[in-house]
């Protein structure tokens, strides 16, 4: 290795050592972004829509499709992550020991994936929950 | 296998032009069994063991204060907040005193109001959050087999700022200066207070949040790259997960307060309305900020007392933790969560039901990885041979009041069930349930359970079990009976009641318990102090735990022997004679020849060796930094503000020239072996380097106060119909952009000095970095004028305030630009900064990137914004 390739690697494996360990918070990060645009949606709407309270609908249904969208993406992690996880440990569901390899800690990041987008769908179906069932302006 | 992962081997490098770029790390990675094996000889090992024990000796006499050293740091840190918790415990006492019957004279209204807000201040402030600061400071490196954190002179600084600043706030009951208010302060009853309570709670406050961001900064840093070799993200004990999300979450809670506080101070000290209704204000604002922050906080507390929690049920359970990745869910998946929550305070504030809809069901979905985690637990004593011992006495208590207090918050979260509740004992019964089953329980498991690793001896079974059902009992005697003090209608905050209420009977119930509690904390601090010196000496590892802790002699100042290859999660347990190699220096940097303090720095993930650091020893230069910090925070609250101009002058050329004197000392050689074959650099620059991270991290921390003032904008804009009022004056448009381009000017010759000096042309930099400087303080000008020529008056309405408040804190930042810019200019021109030596350059670029970025949403949000509204 030169001197060269390795500080040309330091920037390369910043990137690549943090996308990774950001790639976890995919999830959760969907499950804010949906929150915080169903609450500042809702804010908005009310307080700036021209007759807000006579088109609920219109808000009901925004914020049901930026749901389906969210769900869609935390879907699409979920998928990704569980293959990461089971790749090549296909038959038993039990968590094994760590034994250090880097496939140990590729499956390792797959499963926290896994199971932040598990969480994470949960919340954004709860976040929904209320438009659906309480909406209104007052 | 070399340092470098096999896959990158086959791929491209890019091609850079880096001639004086910190040479490769190289040898053997990981080491083999037959290299760990080889016996290490036992004269070169007491010859190692002298010049490591001599490069890490703790000054002595008067000098003993100087130490900057984790192990030193770290014990006065916990002392201090033990001391700061015993304070606010007295206050909670004379609290109980005056409520024990109706109508009590104890103390008057205005005591008592002091002594509710100091309380819960000095709680949450001087306890709750710098205890996680200081365990952390103290156990981490050896949780991570390294010999210190990465800037044990940031930890010293932040520990003399939190020393005084907790002493001056706390310090005003006695001179009946205190705030009083509530720990929230809510405007606008707050801004009633006369005299310098509120700005005692701001300042001070202010002062010891800059503190624990710093702290926060240096765990983070720490845990991401001084890992011991092999220790991979999967691999590291579950505290250092939670430090790591709890870091996080530290950086994006506190930075809304601290803009919170900001605005409040040019509101009580300025007379600018940003919560005064009438001139298009709102108090609510206050509300957001400072539960933006306080619920995080919540969790701020509770993550790290799990996390003591996830290291010791596994020594009990005699087996590795169940379900390690569910627990690193739990942990990330509540420090997300928590801050979608903190409405949850706000319930009966009036808002759209709609938006209490969402915090309802976002506070009732943390409950599920709070509860996972509190399940992992359980399985791993179910799947384990669990034995009992005091900690887990005091992690038994913990799980069923938290269990208890998690409970009465599943209904509170309820948003009808807590327009009953609100503001009443219901609530304080469910905050103390939360915060002694979730804090304090765990932490003094903890105190028990770590006791050994820092003095080497054991508490006493008998005072501990004494302390425990003390404790217990008096907290349950106390607190359950106020659920039913609130659910019939005893409202928080109030100094007395009258008889025919009813409640006396139950006020004396909790007012006696209240003193079984005490006295239980009175056996448990005396024992923690007594057993210092007399307690029975123990073995090293007296609870057989399988992480690396125990692993390190309490007696010697070190840390650890030789940093460890790690490739288990219970190495003790699980790596062959791994204690013995330790101690006999078979691993890495066993040795100081050069008589230097040095820790080893890994890859963030897979924790590859990097770098030896050099870290720094005593001085003083810390606590000259902090005594001019504290100046600059403390005597504006007596208005003394040229004062405290000079202070925060002095602050910063004590922080300059610290930090110069470390940027110029550059290590005498290139590499330098760190053991089993490995040569290392010494000086990195960049990515690389742990400054760069700390630098990054920093400005995430402070991104998020910049993104909070935004916030501000937008919440005025869509709470108040007269936001921004018809015909109001607007800012300078020409000017916002001449002051966009000057900057972007100086921030790309910023960008351009450092690519160009790495490229072997320090001149050219020093060139650029005469120029930049200029056209910053050009384009600070150009900004000031663009709101203060239009004549838009900040005291007249909140529209004005709000720009003027976002230009001044851009300024600020631009004053810091320019000062790093100097800072780098001084050291080119004095050769202290070559192109090999660079790393100050890379960190003040990564600050003007920031820097930018607000300029950017500055011109746009002040300038731009109300032309589109």
């Amino acid at each position: 290795m030169t001197a060269r390739r390795h500080s040309a690697g330091g920037e390369q494996e910043f990137a690549e050592e943090r996308a990774s360990l950001v790639r976890i918070t995919f999830g959760p990060l969907i499950w804010a972004m949906h929150f915080l645009l169903s609450y500042a949606g809702a804010a908005v709407f009310c307080a700036k829509f021209p007759h807000a309270s006579e088109h609920l609908d219109l808000l009901v249904w925004g914020i049901g499709l930026a749901t389906l969208v969210a769900l869609a993406g935390i879907a699409w992690q979920g998928q990704r992550s569980f293959h990461q996880w089971r790749k090549g440990n296909e038959d038993s569901l039990i968590e094994e020991d760590a034994d250090g390899s880097s496939e140990d800690r590729h499956q390792f990041l797959g499963h926290a994936a896994l199971l932040l987008a598990v969480i994470s769908a949960v919340g954004v179906i709860y976040t929904a929950l209320p438009a659906f069932l309480t909406a209104t302006c007052r | 296998m070399t340092v470098a992962d096999p896959e990158r081997l086959g791929r491209p490098i890019p091609a850079a032009a880096d001639r004086f770029a910190a040479p490769a790390p190289s040898g053997p990675f990981p080491p083999t069994p037959e290299m760990l094996a080889e016996p290490v000889p036992p004269d070169l090992a007491a010859a190692q063991e002298d010049r490591l024990r001599k490069a890490w000796k703790a000054p002595s006499g008067w000098r003993y204060w100087s130490a900057v050293n984790n192990s030193e740091v770290g014990v006065w840190y916990t002392l201090t907040c033990l001391a700061f918790m015993l304070g606010a415990g007295v206050l909670a006492l004379l609290m109980r005193v005056q409520l024990a019957v109706p109508e009590n004279g104890f103390l008057s209204a205005d005591r008592y109001n002091q002594f509710f807000t100091m309380h819960g201040s000095a709680m949450m402030f001087l306890f709750a959050v710098p205890m996680f600061e200081a365990v952390s400071i103290l156990l981490l490196p050896a949780l991570l087999g390294a010999r210190d954190l990465p800037f044990p002179r940031l930890s010293a600084f932040g520990y003399w700022c939190f020393l005084i600043g907790g002493v001056f706030v706390l310090g005003s009951v006695f001179f009946d200066a205190a705030p009083n208010s509530g720990w929230f302060m809510y405007p606008p009853v707050s801004l009633q207070q006369e005299g310098v309570g509120p700005d005692i709670w701001l300042l001070g406050l202010s002062f010891i949040e800059v503190a624990s961001i710093a702290a926060a900064v240096e765990l983070i840093v720490g845990t991401l790259k001084c890992r011991p070799p092999g220790m991979r993200v999967n691999l590291m004990p579950l505290y250092a997960w939670y430090v790591m999300v709890v870091g996080g979450m530290i950086l994006f809670a506190f930075p809304p307060l601290i803009a919170g506080d900001f605005l409040y101070e040019l509101q009580s000290g300025f007379d600018w309305p940003f919560f005064d209704p009438e001139r298009g204000g709102d108090p609510l604002l206050w509300q957001h900020l400072f539960w933006i922050f306080g619920h995080p906080e919540v969790y701020i507390i509770f993550l790290p007392s799990i996390a003591l929690t996830a290291m010791i049920v596994p020594t009990f359970a005699r087996r590795p933790i169940v379900g390690y990745s569910w627990i690193v869910l739990s942990a990330v998946g509540t420090g997300f969560l928590s801050f979608g929550l903190w409405v949850h305070h706000m319930f009966t504030t009036g808002l759209p039901a709609l938006s209490l809809g969402f915090f309802s069901a976002a506070s009732e979905a943390v409950v599920i990885p709070t509860g996972v985690q509190l399940f992992a637990f359980v399985a791993t004593l179910l799947a384990g041979r669990a034995r009992m011992g005091l900690p887990m006495l005091w992690i038994a208590g913990a799980l069923a009041i938290f269990t208890a207090g998690g409970l009465t918050g599943v209904m509170v979260a309820i948003a009808p069930f807590d327009w009953q509740a609100h503001d009443t004992y219901f609530v304080v019964a469910h905050l103390h349930y939360t915060l002694f089953g979730g804090f304090v329980f765990p932490v003094i498991a903890g105190a028990v359970y770590f006791y050994p690793v820092v003095t080497g001896r054991m508490l006493s079974e008998r005072l501990g079990r004494w302390a425990f059902w003390l404790i217990f009992a008096g907290f349950n005697i106390a607190f359950l009976p106020m659920h039913l003090t609130g659910l019939i209608g005893m409202p928080r905050r109030v100094f007395t009641y009258p008889a025919e209420m009813g409640w006396g009977g139950l006020n004396m119930v909790s007012t006696l318990a209240s003193f079984v509690i005490a006295a239980g904390f009175a056996v448990l601090v005396w024992d923690l102090l007594r057993a210092a010196w007399v307690g029975p000496r123990t073995s090293r590892n007296p609870w057989n735990a399988g992480t690396l802790e125990f692993v390190p002699d309490p007696d010697e100042n070190w840390g650890t022997r030789s940093i460890p290859y790690v490739h288990t999660r219970y190495p003790a347990w699980e790596q062959e004679a791994f204690v013995e190699r330790v101690d006999s220096g078979r691993f890495y940097l066993p040795d100081a020849p050069e008589g230097l303090r040095e820790t080893l720095v890994t890859s963030v993930i897979d924790a590859r060796p990097l770098q030896v650091l050099r870290v720094p020893g005593p001085s003083w230069i810390t606590h000259v930094a902090a005594l001019f910090t504290a100046g600059a925070f403390i005597l504006p609250v007596y208005h003394l503000y040229w004062a405290a101009g000079v202070s925060s002058a002095l602050a910063i050329l004590t922080v300059c020239v610290w930090l110069y004197l470390s940027a110029r000392s550059h290590p005498e050689a290139e590499t330098k072996d760190a053991g089993l074959g490995l040569r290392l650099p010494l000086y990195v620059s960049g990515p690389s380097s742990v400054g760069w991270w700390a630098m990054w991290i920093t400005m995430l921390g402070d991104a998020t106060a910049f993104a909070s003032l935004v916030f501000g904008v937008f919440f005025y804009w869509t709470a108040r119909p007269d936001f921004p009022p018809e015909g109001a004056a607007m800012a300078s448009g020409t000017l916002a952009v001449a002051a966009l381009v000057a900057l972007a000017l100086s921030w790309a010759l910023t960008l351009t000095a450092r690519v160009v000096n790495a490229r072997g042309r320090p001149w050219t930099a020093t060139l650029c970095l005469a120029v930049a400087p200029l056209l910053a303080v050009a384009g600070g000008a150009a900004l000031l004028g663009s709101v203060w020529l239009p004549d838009l008056d900040p005291t007249s309405h909140v529209y004005p305030a709000i720009l003027w408040a976002i230009v001044i804190w851009t300024l600020v930042h631009v004053g810091g630009g320019i000062i790093m810019q100097l800072f780098c200019l001084v050291g080119l021109l004095a050769g202290d900064f070559t192109p090999r030596h660079d790393a100050p350059l890379w960190n003040i670029t990564l600050f003007w990137h920031f820097l930018a970025l607000t300029v950017l949403v500055t011109v746009a949000v002040v300038a731009g914004l109300p032309r589109l509204l």
